[in-house]
């Protein structure tokens, strides 16, 4: 049974789980504005989980919009030009995650001709689990939500799992952050469509979607949306879950929603459960139906630091100067740039870093960050235990960490740990309970192989 | 905030802070000063009802521990923490359980002997394995006996009533000195119950003399989430089952003492356990040893050393219940 929220049909995971300021007033109600095409994009081999991708254009060659510019290789996924133009180099450039990248960068030139054409696949809702699997690696999609996996895999490792329920990750739990929120009222039904040939691909009989109770209007397009479309023996259904973060967490999702627990460092797989988020169904099914690769992501740039906070459809390799650009520029007073969430994203160091398959925000924070201050000792509050979800004791991690017992932390649920961030949001003396948890977790993992040898 | 572009040479220097980029609207050391301003109502009571005595004492007590705090933090090369308000609420603390007659000087010792001994040997805030203010106060009773269980005085007349009744102890005292028809007598007459025992105007020690103005700093607390019932209810629940059968139950329950005890120090969180089991059965030790020691003990406010044994006993409370794993790893579903 979906755990029921008291006094409500809504639902939500058990213990733990914080209720911070949403935010979300300044994108919440506007629409996604597309940026206009860039003059150079910057394509990094790697923007996923997996082995980066392999070249196969030549430096000098004049490509398309939607070709292909690099192959998967075998757990990897493929990369396209999001912009028509000139290759160049391949060559070292700034990436979001990792200081320099191999990274291709096309440039725009006049003569470009326009994006490639992807007909419609007149027969898409009839293709087999295999067809659909090669379609959706052939074109590019990796979990838009944030984790950057290739879809092809999770899907693959889903069906060999024999998982039952697809779950669908509407919640959006990160402050700030809105654009799967406009994605779900802006094409509600190529959605819905995603979500169904996601679940056949990987054998689900169920669809849920989970969306958290602060988006009515989403709850309901995607409700008209199931109406309106030949659903066939899947049950699809949307389930109301309460604002909560991290509702939007796998473990938490699914908990929300199906009512099972994931065990500690286990998939949601383990449960008979496969999660995908809501931008990803709209992706698969724009590959599955007309072969069209993933060439543009949505992303929310929004937060104090930005002039005009919007939801922006641009093209992945666009650099952040620009899009920020596009939202009127940056307050004189911004410091810090986060991409994705406020509450797992991460600080960015400069903004000529293009925009990435995973990167779901820019959300720019004005003022001093939680630790620059500094952080305290542990006054043993208990806030902390009450926050995780998971129901570890970071405390107790914590000042081992301190005194140097890292490795006496494993009891303490280290290992467990997602790193979430709830702890250290709630820690009155702002101890970078997260940062202890990943020391001790690395420590622990290291002696592990240690012995192992 | 002066317009800017922010293209790619914009000279922002962003900064690298690690996640969560976002912390809740509290601290430790808001968290302190709310406690603090908790205790004011009561401390303030407490100065107008025994007069400019009582002043002095909460004024030299809390001056020991600030004083012990900085001389420490500047010993041992530490950042010091006296902004952080928990000196301080040290301080105040140990006065609201001194007697108003006290001599300043002992009641600044008794700052000194809370901070030094109480949390500075132990490694500062959030080692210390008593709370402070307790092992100061009974460090005051084992060095001046004699001004800590005399130095009652009469509170102040008020609404016309008069209190010539009263003896120089706390209605406890005189409960277990001259029986039970004795102390109700000194709580219910002349002046009533709710003028003597719960607006304040009976004797004690500074802080005690008002149930209401305790219960009114803890319901702030309550309020903003500093404090939770659990630990409170438990030390209330202790103290009648203990009291149970002495039939005077309700008065033990309504002493401004246990207030003090189970809102303000049984909850302090550095040295009470950190989950909700844990603190049940943290409180309820606490409200066993008080009753206990009241009725069968020699010192009329056991809450004290209940306090202070329980505290010994908080680490394994936190290791015998800890907080219940979702899904330990492993575990089917
Ligand atoms: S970051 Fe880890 S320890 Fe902290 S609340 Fe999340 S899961 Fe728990
Ligand atoms: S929230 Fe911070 S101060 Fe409180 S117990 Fe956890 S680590 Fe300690």
């Amino acid at each position: 049974m979906p755990m029921a929220h008291p006094g409500g049909s809504t639902h939500t995971f058990g213990r733990g789980g914080i209720h911070p300021d949403p935010h979300k007033e300044a994108t919440s109600a506007r629409g996604i504005d597309d940026l206009p095409a860039p003059a150079e994009v910057i394509l990094p081999l790697v923007q996923h989980l997996g082995e980066p991708s392999e070249p196969c254009v030549k430096k000098g060659e004049v490509v398309r919009r939607g070709q292909k510019i690099a192959e998967g290789g075998a757990t990897g996924v493929p990369l396209h030009a999001t912009i028509s133009g000139r290759v160049r180099p391949v060559d070292k450039r700034p990436h979001p995650t990792q200081a320099m990248a191999m990274a291709f960068s096309i440039a725009a030139i006049p003569e470009a001709e326009p994006e490639l054409e992807f007909p419609e696949d007149p027969t898409w809702r009839a293709r087999t689990s295999d067809e659909m699997l090669v379609r959706i690696r052939e074109a590019g999609i990796v979990g838009l939500g944030g984790a950057a996996f290739p879809t092809w895999r999770k899907l693959a490792f889903a069906h060999e799992a024999k998982v039952d329920m697809l779950v669908m990750n509407g919640a959006e739990c990160e402050p700030y952050l809105t654009s799967d929120h406009r994605l779900m009222l802006a094409d509600p039904r190529a959605i819905v469509e995603g979500s169904l040939l996601i679940a056949r691909c990987a054998g689900a009989r169920e669809v849920r979607i989970g969306v958290e109770s602060d988006k009515p209007d989403a709850q309901a397009a995607l409700q008209k949306a199931i109406a309106q479309t030949p659903v066939g023996d899947m049950k699809v259904t949307v389930v109301p879950c309460l604002a909560r973060y991290p509702q939007g967490a796998e473990k938490q999702l699914v908990a929300a929603v199906t009512g099972r627990n994931v065990p500690a460092r286990a998939l949601p797989t383990s449960v008979g459960v496969l999660v995908q988020n809501v931008a990803t169904a709209l992706a698969v099914h724009d590959a599955v139906r007309y072969r069209r690769p993933l060439l543009d992501r949505v992303l929310t740039v929004t937060g104090p630091g930005v002039r005009e906070p919007r939801n922006v459809r641009a093209p992945l390799g666009t650099p952040l100067s620009e899009i920020v650009d596009f939202c009127g520029g940056l307050t004189a007073d911004a410091t810090r740039m986060i991409a994705g969430g406020p509450m797992m994203g991460r600080a960015l160091p400069r903004l000529d870093v293009p925009l990435i398959k995973g990167m779901n925000g820019l959300v720019v924070l004005t003022g001093k960050g939680p630790l620059e201050d500094g952080f305290g000792p542990c006054i043993r509050c208990g806030r902390c235990l009450d926050a995780c979800p998971l129901g570890l004791e970071p405390d107790q991690v914590s000042v081992r960490v301190e005194a140097g017992r890292t490795l006496d932390t494993e009891r303490y649920g280290a290992l467990d740990c997602y790193e979430c961030g709830c702890c250290s949001y709630v820690c009155p003396s702002s101890r970078p309970l997260v940062q202890f948890m990943q020391v001790a977790k690395g420590a622990l993992r290291r002696s592990a192989d240690v012995r192992a040898r | 905030m002066s317009e800017m572009s922010a293209g790619p040479a914009a000279p922002h220097a962003f900064v690298l802070s690690p996640g969560p980029h976002l912390h809740v609207e509290e601290s430790t050391r808001r968290i302190m000063w709310w406690v603090n301003g908790a205790l004011a109502p009561a401390a303030i009571w407490g100065v107008y009802v025994f007069g400019w005595n009582a002043l002095a004492g909460i004024a030299a007590s809390i001056a020991g521990a600030l004083g012990a705090e900085w001389l420490g933090a500047r010993m041992t090369g530490r950042r010091t923490t006296l902004a952080d308000g928990s000196a301080f609420c040290t301080g105040l603390l140990l006065a609201l359980t001194l007697p108003p007659r006290l001599p300043a000087y002992e009641a600044f010792l008794g700052g000194v002997f809370a901070i030094a001994l109480g949390k500075m040997i132990f490694g500062g805030l959030g080692f210390n394995l008593f709370n402070p203010a307790l092992l100061g106060r009974a460090f005051l009773m084992a060095s001046f006996p004699l001004a800590m269980t005399s130095g009652w005085a009469t509170p102040r007349n008020w609404f016309g009533a008069s209190l010539d009744a009263v003896t120089s102890a706390t209605p406890l005292a005189v409960i277990k000195e001259h029986g039970f028809a004795a102390g109700l007598a000194v709580i219910t007459s002349p002046a009533g119950f709710w003028n003597a025992l719960a607006l304040g105007f009976r004797p004690g020690s500074i802080g005690e003399t008002s149930v209401v103005l305790l219960a009114l700093g803890a319901g702030a607390l309550l309020a903003r989430r500093i404090l939770t019932l659990t630990i409170p209810l438990s030390v209330f629940a202790g103290v009648a089952i203990a009291t149970w059968h002495t039939g005077v139950m309700p008065i033990h329950l309504m002493s401004g003492g246990l207030w003090l005890g189970a809102f303000f120090m049984a909850t302090d969180y550095v040295t009470s356990p950190s989950t909700v089991n844990g603190q049940v059965a943290f409180g309820l030790l606490v409200g066993l040893l008080t009753g206990i020691i009241r009725v069968y003990g020699g010192y009329p406010e056991g809450i004290c050393y209940a306090i202070l044994i329980a505290n010994a006993m908080a680490p394994a409370f936190d290791l015998w219940f800890r907080p219940r794993r979702t899904a330990p790893a492993g575990t089917p579903s």
